[in-house]
Formats: C-alpha cells, structure tokens, sequence
C-alpha cells in the first residue's frame, strides 16, 4: 500500500507523554495538513516520524508504503523517501550547499555508481530557479547565517532534490512574510504529483491559502481531535483553538 | 550611623606582643588562640620555610616581578597611636546603607558596626576570626582554607596561615537573605607594617549577601605588606557578591588569595578594583562544584606610575551544566603593567558546561605593557567556551570626537578610560557600590 | 567524494612498509662525542663545523628537558637506545635511475617522482640521515637558484651558509635544537638570488626506514631581495614498536621584499616523536607564512615562529592538528615583532578525537616604541569525543600605544542536532561527520595551494572513520 501510516503513535520524551495514541494515513498523491495550538505535540511528530533520537516511542507503528520504519536509523528512512523540511535547521559551519546536497545525492545512489557533477549541477540550479534562489546561494554553508526566508527555502530546496515519496513540513512557514511565504508555497505545490505525499504541519491557516490540503486534521494533547476537508481549515480559523481544545476533553473523557 | 564602641579581641593583644619583628623570623605564638589552631599556623610556618620563593621561570609566575616581593624589611605591626584610630574611625566610610562594618586597621579590629538585631536573631553571625574559631571551631575548621593554592602562591599561603590572626568570619543561614551590603576595611598603618587579612563567609541554602571589602594605606606613601586570603562560600542555592577595593598605598607590596566554591544552583559574583599598591598580585579560584552552579569573575584595574597587577585566575568546572564567565579589563599608564594568567578547566565529566573568558587591555602609554595568557583545559565534551584577548589602545576617531565638542584631551581621556572599565562595574547591579567605586576610579586620575 | 587526482600522495598508511636496511654507515648506538666525530669524519666536516656539533653536545646535555611545561611523555625517549647516524654511503643521486633499487622503490610508492614530473620545480629525497636524490629543474637552475643538501650548502656556498646558519635559531635556543646542532645531517639549503620568483614549489620528502633511529634533517633557506619560494615538506615512516625520534631545525630568512611560504604535511607514524624548531626571519616588507598540517605522530611538539625585524614585514601561520587516539599534537606559533608597522596572523585549528590531546601554544611579542603593530591570533578546536582533551595556552605580551593584539579562541564540538540533520537527508552518521569536521577546517583549508587542500581534506576523512560512536 502507498502511503504513510502512523498507526496509534505514542511518544515520551523523558517520562512526560506527549503523543498519545496518533493516528493518521496520507497516502502518495495526497496533501495532507495537520493544525493545531502551541504545545500539541505536532513538531514532536514530525521529529519522531524522521526519528530523532532524543523521543521514545512507547506504542504505536509507523508504516511507509507496508514497511515498518520504527526500526530504522533516521539516515536509512531518509534514504528510502521521508523527508522532514525542519521548522529549526541546523547551521553546518564550513560546509557548502553544494557539497552537503551532493553528498546526500549521492547517500541515495547505489554503491560504486558516482553523481555525474554536470548533471547534478544542471539539476541544482533548475531547482533554485525555481525557488527564485541565486546561484551564489550554493558556495555559502549551510544555513549559516540565512535569513528565516533563507533557511524555509533551502529546506524545500533539498525537498525538491532528494525526491522523496513522503515529505513532512513542520511550520515550513513560520518566520516568514508574505512574499517569502508565497515563493515557498509554490515552490512546495510544484512539487505536487501522484508520487510525493505531503504532510504540513501548520498553526496557521494561511500557509493552506497556497498549497490547498486534500485533509485537514486538528490535532490537540497529542492525538487528532477531528479530520475534514480544506474548509475545516478555515473554520479553525474562524473559531479559534479553544473549540478544538473542547472535543479533546470530551475525548479524553 | 551608629559607632559602637570597639570591640577588642584576644587578636588585637596578639598584633601588639609582636611588634617591630620582621616576619621572616616567624609569627609570635598568642595564648590566647586554641591549641589546634597554633598548631595548623606552627605547621604552616615550617610549611612556609621548607618552600622557594617563586621565580619568573616558574610557570605561573611567568612575568611577574617577583623580585618585588622581598618580606625582609617587612614587620609585624606594633600597638596603633591613637592619632591612627582616630584617623582609621574617620576615613572608614564608604556606602551610605549597609547592613554591617568591621574596621581593621594593621590586623587590629578597632571599630564594628553590629547586624542588626533582626539578623542576628535568625542566626547571622559576623565576627572577628579569634573569636569565631572559638566559638564555632566546626564551621570554621570545615571552611577554613579548605582548598589548597594552586595558582603558584602555595608559599604565601602558608605564610598568611602562619601569621593570621585577625579578620571576619560571615555564617548566612539558610533562607536568610541579607539586602544591605556588609562592609569590612583593612588599614595598614605602620611603617613596613605587614597584614594578614582574612575573610571566611559561609552561606547556607538560598541565602543572599554581599560583602565589600576596603584595603588601604593611612600614609599614601608608607611601605607595607598585605597577604591575604579569602574563602568564600556559595551553599545551595545561595547568591553570593563579593567587591573588593584595593586601593593600598603607593609602596605597599600585596598578595591576596581567594577561592571561591559554588554549589547546586548557586551563583557568585566578584568585582575587584585594582587601584593601589606597587605590587599587587591577586590570585582568583573560582570552583563550580554541581549542577546549575555559576560564577562571575570581574575585575578592573587602572595601573600608573610603575605599578605592577599579576592577576591569575582559575574557572575550574568539576561538574556538569555550570557556568562560568570572566571579564577583566585593564587601563595602563606610565610604565606600569598587568599580567593577566587565566584558566578555564573543564574536568573529565563536566559536560554541559559554558565558560567565557575575556581580558581586554587599554594601553594609554608607550612605556605600560600587557602581558596576557588565557587558557583553556577542556578534557569534557559538549562544552562551550570562548576566550579572548585584546590590547588596543584608545580610538583616534573617539577622542577626535570627544575633542570636537570642546572636551580638552585629559578629560576626553578620562570620559574613555571610565567608560571602558564601566562595562564590568555595570554588571554589579548594585548603582550604590557602582557609585562609590566611579568615585574611588576619579580619585586615582585626580592623584595623577 | 572528490575526484581530483592528488599532487602530494599522503595518506596515513601509505607509508607503512619497510624495506631492509642497506646502511654502510652507521653512528651506533647511543650519544656521545665519538657519535659526533664519527658523523664529522663520513662527512668530511670543515672543522669549524666539528666544533658547532660538539658545542652542541655539550649545550644539549647540559639542558633539561623542558617537562615542567611540555607533556612528561618526552621522558618516553630513551636518548641512548637511539642511532643518530644511517646512511647507505653512496653520494646524492642527480637521477632517479642512479637512486639503489630498494631506496628508488620506497618513494616510488610515496609517489615522489610522478609529482616532480607533474608539477614540481626540484625535489630532495631523504632516507634515514641523507638525502639520495636531489634536483632541481634545468631553468631553474639557471635562475641561480641554488637548491642542495645541509652537507652540500655547507661545503660549496660557505659565504652564504655560514652568513645564516645557526643564526636565526641559535644552539641553545631549547634542548632539541641544541641535539640538532650536534648530528644533524640532511636537510635543504636554498637561496633564490634577488628578484627571482620560483614559479612552481620545491619539495623536500623525509623518510625514516630504520628502526630505534633519529632523523635530525637541517634546513636553511635564503631568499633573497623581491625574490619568491614555495617550499613543501612531506614526511613518513614505517610503524615500528619502538619509539622513533625526528628533531629537524628550519631556519628561514627572507630579506627585504621577499616572500617564502613553506609547507608543511606532517604524517609521521604514531611511534614518531616528531620535535621540531622553525623560525623564520623576515625583513623589511618581506613575508613569511607557514602552512603547517600535523596529522601524525606520538607526539608532536612543533611552534613556528616569525621575527618580524624589518618595516612592514608580514608573518604568518595557518595551522591544522588532528589528534587522534593516543597522540598528543602540541603546537602553535610564535610571533616576535621587531619593527613599526609589522602584522602577524596566526590561524589554528584541532580537532581531537578519542583520547587524542591537542594543545596550542602561542607567543606574541610587541615590545616597547613599536608604531603601529597588529596581531591577530584565532584558535578553534573541536572535540569529537568524550575522552579527547584540548587546551590553549597563549602568551601575549603588548607595549606602546600604537599596537594592536587580539586573540580569540574557541572550543566546540559536533552538536547531536547537527549530525541528525544530516542524518535525515540520508548520510550515515560517520559521513554526517566526516562532513561536519570538513567544514570546521574548510575556511582555512581553502587558503592552503589547491594541491594540498584536496588532499588534506581528503586525509582528514580518512583518519575519521571509525571515530564515531
């Protein structure tokens, strides 16, 4: 089955619980958004999903087109197709776009085959152009001192040339004003097609104006309190958080 | 501000017995003090006469002029006139609001303002040394000098041990917070008199003080000797502040050694004022002992004439998650000089720690020299730390501004002198000790 | 990664073998005046040269070692289970094809004479105590570029030598360099006459076969008013058990206007005690800069130094140390302003891994009535590992008002964030931090020559695999 499925997730990070008992499938072809108030555990689960290793996944299965990918390393389910674009990218002092981008190309090439250089540059820049990014842009280090802006388009930037099946947004458009915000938005919906699912995890509905969900999910305290279509989006916005705050404690009853 | 009449001590007759012997022929033994005390200074001072005397070779008196430190002409003080204590009691002034005051003039207590009866009734306890090694031998021989000298003064260590006999003890208890800062001054008087001032403060949990201590010289031009050695204490949680003034007399030779342990969540911050003596070496242990534990380490100094100051100073990080950060900086005239040696060590383990060191030096002469040697052990790891050192001298553009706005060139000197030792006094936080230290900074560009 | 072929073939394995030893002369073993008139009569020592050794005999015995700052490991070397003196008695080679079999062998698996062809202007080959092969290119010869060994220089340049030699580096200036005074042997000497700029670099590759032996190599290089040299040395030895001790003295002299950058990829085998004086002396509007990578040995105790004597004279060092398990890299820099308006730069960077130890250790100097000075010292380190240890111990001393210092240092290690970011887009954890090292040296690699950048870098992964975890 092609999709990624988080099947009753829960994770701790040191004792405290903070997913319980997620649930969700986004098929391949599918634009799938997850809002939900500060502090609902979204960013711990596109963290988990990636596997970081400072959260404990104490129930729950992850599955990405049938495979168990709990047991994987993060570097191993990067190389089979999940992408997470990092709310906080690491600075990597030193090194440059272009190497660092090479390198990860190459991680998901068979071994003894070598990135032929003038392909992989022709491929780069078109991205970038793309993105409305300079070429200059390749030679600096990697996020090191960029902007917001800079930072969210270097992420899709890489989403766009790792080519991944599963692709996990985690507030790709905080931090950023508007005309950032719609560059980066059309750079995410270009990459749209019947091969890439998509996973935006968002507080707010704006970001959902550029790139139109096929669902949305609320989630609240850890798990998803209700799904819809697009407009549930905007109801949200309409009536704030408090009201999807409510359904949970009836949940959680 | 209430004089209460002296309160003598068993020290006081102990500094008289002794006078006019140089202290290279061994301290005199006081009846009055306990026997296991006489025996730790007896030990001591054979301590003292099995060791050298450092040389410039030596690593961590590498700069230094050590040759400046001969004890020979040096004696134990003799009874002070009583044109001295009237001079003492008059020129004790400092802070306006304070909490206490002890007034030591050549190792002889000779005027104290008691703690107010609130503090003293939940258990403050502010004495002179003799008589709290009396009275509460346990904390005192817990704290005293517990950490050996490690920064190359283990001789003059020993010496001060040998010849202590006057100086506070401070015992904050738990939970007591103290808001008015206590005040302690040490005079030298007498002609090639030597000193030994001591400070022990030990704080309990969450407690909260501050201690400023005043040294200087009745005759701005009489030779001296100061040897002096502070412990001071942050239990858990504690918040501790220790300003030193040393503004000794122009020919006094000086030494002071202070060790600083930080416990669990514990802060402490020191701000040393270096204005006075020939020689000034000043040594600075700053030990963070658990976790959330932090240490601030400033000090400023202004050197003229041939003024030495050879600070040395160790931010020594034994557990994880502490913090530490020096900044000291330096202002150099004439043909004076300062030597700054600094270590941050991480030991094995102390992992999360955060260290900074920062000298910066202001070279306002030709002839003045810097020496500075910042250094750091790292044998943890996810450590951050940084050290930096800077000798510049002042901006050409600044003063040409300053000039421009019709500010003659020694006032436009001055206005950036103090606004470059500004930056560490502001870290203090307490505008009325900044205060009194601006005034004590004008004075030394008045006496020049 | 990269698919550049390499001018300088280093890696840290490729000079683990050893052929057998074919020395006709031999010191002995063990260090006394018989060891220095031995090594005087084989190479017809002028006397004024016997003397200087025995001086420096004297001079070294009479020194202590320097434990009371240095690591105490120094007293790991046995002085008198040492061979000062190996040679296969044969004059230096002018021809690879004139070089015997075995010898020609061992750097044609260093990959010496493929670089000489490929871009170098002239090479000296040194095995155990001399050099067997020595050349300099055909113009550049005719520019008056002199280009010899210690011995040589000493013998046909003796009014150019003698000028110079033992000068800039005095016997006594420290322990080792007092040894070196008293068996060195080997070694370049290079003058470059007024106004020439050699184009392409010399090279100087030292080799130790033999076991429990000592390689004292001197080197002197003049250059000489607006002239210009690009100096490189590449060393290597077989792992022995027993420790192995290498004390080369470098005296450098730029006279007014010139420029010397000399090269330095120190990949000695980790039983090498690797203890070295470099100074150089720079005149007016001369530089010197020294690109100094310490990858190898035990120990490693090594702080090139710069007097800067004449106006406007430039010095500079750019360091790279990687401390691996059970090396120790101590070094630095020193920089002795003599005269108004001179600038010094000092760059260091370490990485320690494992229970690799790196130290550095710098002195600036700007005495009194100097105009005008600046200095400006960097040193970053980065842990990888728990059990691995840095420390910094500058010393800077500033006078006058026209001067400015500045030192800044850092320690910092591999954040865990860092290699998880990496990690997601697909690299392991080692080339996450592989890549992660890369990039802490890469500011300064980039201003190394291209040859060796790729190169080290290169080198630098090599060492950090299996380093993680």
């Amino acid at each position: 089955m092609n999709e990624l499925s988080v099947e009753n997730l829960h994770v701790s990070i040191a004792g405290k619980e903070i997913v319980r008992g997620f649930t969700l499938h986004v098929p391949r072809g599918e634009v799938h958004a997850i809002m939900g108030p500060n502090g609902s555990g979204k960013s711990t689960l596109a963290k988990v999903l990636a596997g970081h290793p400072d959260y404990e996944v104490t129930q729950g299965k992850v599955f990405m087109d049938g495979e168990d990918v709990l047991a994987l390393e993060p570097d191993e389910r990067a190389r089979r197709g999940l992408f997470l674009a990092f709310q906080y990218p690491s600075e990597i002092p030193g090194v440059t776009i272009a190497n660092f981008l090479r390198a990860a190309v190459q991680a998901r090439m068979p071994e003894g085959e070598e990135l032929e250089a003038t392909d992989y540059y022709a491929r780069l820049y078109e991205k970038m152009e793309l993105l409305g990014m300079d070429r200059s842009f390749t030679s600096r280090s990697v996020n090191e001192g960029f902007s917001g802006g800079e930072k969210k388009r270097n992420e899709i930037l890489q989403m766009a040339m790792l080519d991944p099946k599963y692709a996990v947004l985690d507030e790709t458009d905080s931090g950023l004003d508007i005309d950032a915000l719609k560059t980066v938005s059309h750079g995410v919906d270009s990459l749209r097609g019947p091969n890439l699912g998509i996973l935006l995890i968002t507080h707010y509905q704006r970001l959902l104006n550029y790139i139109v969900p096929d669902h949305v999910h609320v989630m609240v305290a850890g798990r998803v309190v209700r799904s819809g279509r697009k407009e549930l989006a905007l109801e949200l916005e309409e009536r704030g958080y408090d009201w999807a705050r409510e359904e949970e404690a009836v949940m959680a009853r | 501000m209430p004089n209460q009449p002296a309160v003598l001590d068993a020290e006081a007759e102990a500094g008289a017995n002794a006078s006019a012997r140089s202290i290279l022929s061994g301290p005199v033994a006081s009846s009055s003090l306990p026997d296991w005390f006489r025996e730790q200074q007896r030990a001591a001072w054979s301590q003292f006469e099995g060791m050298r005397m450092p040389v410039r070779k030596d690593q961590p008196w590498r700069f230094s002029s050590v040759d400046r430190l001969d004890l020979a002409p040096f004696r134990q003080p003799s009874v002070l006139t009583e044109a001295q204590r009237t001079e003492v009691l008059e020129r004790s002034r400092a802070l306006d609001k304070i909490a206490a005051r002890l007034v030591f003039a050549d190792d002889q207590l000779i005027d104290s303002a008691a703690l107010p009866d609130k503090l003293r009734e939940r258990g403050v306890i502010l004495q002179p040394l003799g008589r709290a090694l009396v009275e509460h031998p346990a904390l005192f021989r817990k704290h005293f000098m517990s950490q050996p000298a490690t920064l190359g003064s283990a001789k003059f260590a020993a010496l001060h041990q040998a010849f202590v006999t006057s100086g506070a003890f401070l015992f904050v208890p738990r939970g007591v917070e103290i808001e008015e800062p206590i005040e302690i001054f040490h005079w030298l008087c007498g002609d090639h008199a030597a000193v030994f001032p001591h400070l022990l403060l030990v704080t309990d949990e969450l407690s909260k003080v501050t201690v400023i201590e005043h040294f200087g010289s009745l005759s701005a031009t009489a030779p001296g000797f100061a040897c002096g050695v502070n412990d001071l204490n942050a239990g858990p949680g504690a918040q501790v502040t220790y300003v030193c003034a040393q503004n000794w007399g122009k020919h006094v030779r000086a030494l002071q050694m202070n060790t600083t342990l930080v416990d669990h969540e514990a802060s402490a911050l020191s701000l040393n004022v270096h204005l006075g003596a020939n020689y000034s070496r000043f040594e600075s242990l700053s030990r963070l002992t658990a976790e959330g534990a932090r240490s601030d380490l400033l000090a400023v100094a202004i050197a003229t004439g041939d003024q030495e100051f050879d600070a040395r100073t160790l931010q020594d990080h034994t557990s994880p998650h502490t913090t530490s950060d020096l900044l000291y900086k330096n202002a150099l005239d004439d043909r004076s000089r300062c030597i700054f040696g600094g270590l941050i060590r991480v030991e094995p383990h102390a992992h999360f720690t955060d260290a900074y060191q920062k000298v910066r030096n202001l070279l306002l002469s030709d002839e003045a020299e810097a020496d500075s040697m910042p250094g750091l052990e790292i044998l943890a790891d996810n450590v951050k730390c940084t050290h930096g050192a800077t000798t510049g001298q002042i901006d050409k553009d600044e003063m040409f501004y300053l000039r421009s706005r019709g500010i003659s060139p020694a006032v436009a000197r001055r206005l950036v002198v103090t606004g470059f030792l500004n930056e560490v006094i502001r870290r203090l936080e307490r505008p009325a000790i900044s205060e009194y230290l601006h005034r004590l900074i004008e004075q030394k560009f008045v006496q020049k | 990664m990269e698919k550049e072929t390499s001018a300088v073939d280093i890696n840290r394995n490729i000079g683990d073998f050893a052929y057998p030893e074919v020395h006709v002369r031999d010191a002995g073993t063990g260090l006394t005046e018989k060891t220095i008139h031995y090594i005087s009569d084989v190479k017809e020592d002028p006397d004024w040269v016997r003397e200087f050794r025995l001086r420096g005999l004297k001079t070294f015995l009479e020194k202590p070692m320097p434990t009371h700052w240095a690591s105490k490991d120094l007293e790991a070397i046995h002085f008198d289970k040492i061979r000062y003196y190996l040679s296969t008695g044969t004059a230096t080679k002018r021809s690879w094809d004139d070089v015997p079999d075995d010898v020609k062998r061992t750097f044609e698996r260093l990959g010496i004479p493929e670089q000489e062809r490929k871009f170098l202007a002239g090479v000296e080959a040194q095995f155990d105590s001399e050099a067997v092969y020595s050349n300099i290119k055909k113009a550049v010869g005719e520019q008056g570029v002199i280009f010899v060994g210690s011995t040589e220089g000493l013998k046909n340049h003796p009014e150019i030598f003698r000028k110079w030699f033992g000068k800039i580096i005095p016997t006594g200036d420290n322990k080792f360099s007092a040894l070196n005074s008293a068996v060195f042997s080997g070694g370049s000497f290079i003058y470059v006459p007024p106004g020439v700029k050699v184009k392409h670099p010399l090279q100087a590759y030292f080799r130790i076969n033999a076991e429990n032996f000592g390689q004292f190599e001197r080197t002197l290089i003049i250059v000489d008013e607006g002239a210009e040299l690009t100096y490189m040395e590449g060393c290597t030895a077989p792992k022995f058990n027993t420790a192995t001790l290498h004390s080369a003295v470098v005296e450098l002299v730029a006279m007014k206007g010139a420029k010397i950058q000399y090269i330095t990829v120190q990949n000695w085998s980790a039983n090498v005690f690797n203890l070295v004086t470099k100074r150089g002396l720079a005149h007016e509007d001369a530089e010197i800069k020294w690109i100094d990578c310490n990858i190898g040995s035990r120990l490693t105790m090594k702080y090139p130094s710069v007097i800067m004597k004449g106006r406007k004279a430039r010095g500079e060092v750019l360091s790279i140390a990687l401390a691996n398990d059970g090396q120790h890299q101590d070094t630095g820099a020193k920089m002795i302003h003599a005269a108004d308006e001179t600038t010094s730069n000092i760059i260091s960077k370490s990485i320690s891994i494992g229970t690799g130890r790196s130290s550095y250790r710098g002195l600036v100097q700007v005495p009194k009535h100097l105009k005008n000075c600046k200095n400006n010292t960097e040193c970053d380190a980065l842990l990888i590992n728990s059990s691995s240890r840095t420390d910094t111990y500058p010393a800077i001393t500033v006078r006058g008002t026209g001067n400015a210092v500045q030192h800044e240092a850092s320690v910092s290690q591999v954040s865990a964030e860092q290699i998880f970011y990496m990690q997601q887009r697909g690299l392991s954890e080692a080339q996450a931090m592989s890549l992660s090292v890369n990039g802490f040296v890469n500011d300064l690699v980039r201003q190394f020559p291209m040859e060796y950048s790729v190169e080290l870098k290169r080198l630098i992964e090599l060492e950090m695999e299996g380093s993680v975890g």
